[in-house]
This record gives C-alpha cells, sequence and structure tokens, in this order.
C-alpha cells in the first residue's frame, strides 16, 4: 500500500523484478522469511549460548571448545539472514526505510557486531587462563550481557518492523 | 546440577524477556491489535485497485463518500481460500465486514470479503 516513493536507488531496488517477484509470487516470500528465520536461531541461538556460558553457566564446559564449536554455526547463520533480509527490505525499501524499528535495528546489529569483534580481539585472547570452572572477566561478563541484550532488541525490532 | 543450571538461565531471562513482551504488547499495531474489534465496520462498494501482495493484499473500495483502504491476507492466503487474484479486478462490487485502523481512519482489516456471492474469511 505504501507507494514506492522516496529516494531514487530505494525506488529502484523496490521497482525491481526480484523486489515485484518478493511482493508478488505466492510463496516466495514466505520461504525466505523461513530462511530468515532459520538463520537467526542459529546465529542468534549460538551468540545465547555463548553468553550463557560466559556468564558462568555450565563451568565445566571449556570455554575455548564451546568458542570452536559455536562460531562456524553462527557464520552460517549469518550466511542465511543478510541475504534473506536484503530479499524482504528490496520488497518494501522506501516504507521501511521511514520505519523507525528498521532504523534501530541495523543500528543494533552494528552494535552486536563491534561488541563481538572487541571481545575476539581483546577479550578472547587470555581464554586460557579462565577457560573453565573460573568465572569470566568482568570484559568477558559485560560482552555477554551487552550481546543478550544487542540480539534480543534485533529480533525485537526485526518482529516490531510488521507493527509500526 | 542441570536444574540449578535452568534456574540461573531463568534468573537471568526473565527480566528481559518479560521486558519484551510488555513492549510487544504495547506496540502492537499492524497485527490484528492495531484495529479496534469492538466497532466492526460492514460496507459494500467498488473496487477501486487491489493489490495481491506480500505481506498482505488489499483493495481500495469506494463507498459513498468515502474510499476505504481494506486490508486483506497474504495472497498465498487468499489463493488457499479460493480468492484468486482475478476476482479482485477493479470495477468489481465488494461486500466487507472489518475493523478500523487505530491509526488511519481510512484504513480497516477485513475479516471477510463477499464478492459476486462467495463469502471468504480472512483471518
Amino acid at each position: 500500500m505504501h507507494p514506492p516513493e522516496g529516494p531514487a536507488w530505494l525506488v529502484a531496488i523496490e521497482t525491481s523484478g526480484f523486489a515485484a517477484a518478493m511482493r508478488h509470487w505466492l510463496w516466495l516470500y514466505p520461504i525466505v522469511e523461513i530462511v530468515h528465520i532459520l538463520g537467526f536461531v542459529l546465529l542468534v541461538g549460538a551468540a545465547v549460548m555463548f553468553d550463557l556460558r560466559l556468564l558462568g553457566i555450565s563451568p565445566r564446559i571449556p570455554v575455548s571448545d564451546l568458542a570452536r564449536h559455536l562460531l562456524p554455526w553462527s557464520r552460517i547463520g549469518l550466511g542465511l539472514v543478510a541475504p534473506s533480509g536484503l530479499a524482504m527490505f528490496s520488497a518494501h525499501a522506501t516504507e521501511w526505510i521511514e520505519n523507525p524499528a528498521f532504523w534501530l535495528k541495523l543500528s543494533l546489529i552494528v552494535l552486536a557486531g563491534l561488541n563481538a569483534w572487541i571481545f575476539h580481539r581483546w577479550t578472547f585472547r587470555s581464554v586460557a587462563t579462565w577457560d573453565r570452572q573460573v568465572a569470566a572477566p568482568a570484559a568477558a561478563r559485560a560482552s555477554a550481557v551487552a550481546s543478550l541484550a544487542l540480539w534480543v532488541g534485533v529480533v525485537t525490532c526485526g518482529r516490531l518492523l510488521a507493527y509500526l | 546440577m542441570f536444574r540449578t543450571t535452568i534456574r540461573r538461565a531463568i534468573r537471568l531471562t526473565a527480566g528481559p524477556a518479560l521486558a519484551l513482551a510488555l513492549a510487544t504488547a504495547a506496540l502492537a499495531h499492524h497485527g490484528w491489535s492495531g484495529y479496534d474489534a469492538s466497532k466492526p465496520v460492514n460496507v459494500t462498494g467498488t473496487i477501486k485497485e487491489a493489490g495481491y501482495e506480500h505481506p498482505h493484499g488489499y483493495v481500495r473500495l469506494e463507498v459513498p463518500g468515502k474510499v476505504w483502504v481494506v486490508t486483506l491476507a497474504p495472497p498465498s492466503r487468499m489463493e488457499n481460500r479460493g480468492l484468486s487474484s482475478a476476482m479482485l479486478k477493479a470495477g468489481t462490487s465488494a461486500t466487507v465486514m472489518g475493523y478500523p485502523s487505530r491509526t488511519d481512519p481510512n484504513e480497516m482489516r477485513a475479516e471477510w470479503i463477499a464478492i459476486d456471492g462467495k463469502t471468504t474469511q480472512l483471518r
């Protein structure tokens, strides 16, 4: 119902053949939504499990082993959410760009990425000294709390896109 | 051990989960909660324009003195229930029962639409 009006590049995306197919093909949109959900189940699920471990749950599992196990899955998740998210964006580009939930979601994704990058770049380096049975350093726990809050926020904003 | 883990997990997540539930309830708009079910609207008019699109189809329905934007169901659901895009052509007469939007006085969400004597439930 939102007319394709706004910045030229967004209008071009929204009026493209692919975006039209997203809106008009009966099952394309639902399939893309399913891929998006499977993607964030892996990505956010892996992040939450790792964050809970950093916060002291299941202290007998070595943090480094858990990281090795979960990281590839979260990468696969990212590989599913990003293209499916862009596909859904294309179908309503000019509408979503005006939606505050969309901007908040993008900002939170950037912050979550930054948080993960900082954690792996610095905090995680010393993991050998807190790998199991001891509390993770404050920086690691802070990053876990931030990650939990940010990902809950991202999922919330994603869902609210349809309601605002 | 396992039970302690679960208890700790619940303690850590209960706050955010509750906040999330409350925020979602307060902000819900586009789903049915954004429409006022206590003021059902039943109108017959002429379809001026129709969209058989995701995430929701719609028709612009001209009734005496007003043009309603009527939000329908996802096209896959309408197709499943026998309401094809061909039936929503401009110029067709349609009757809809729906609920007005709480924010846009020209929009309603249709519970059902009747075209050519065939009623399709949309919820």
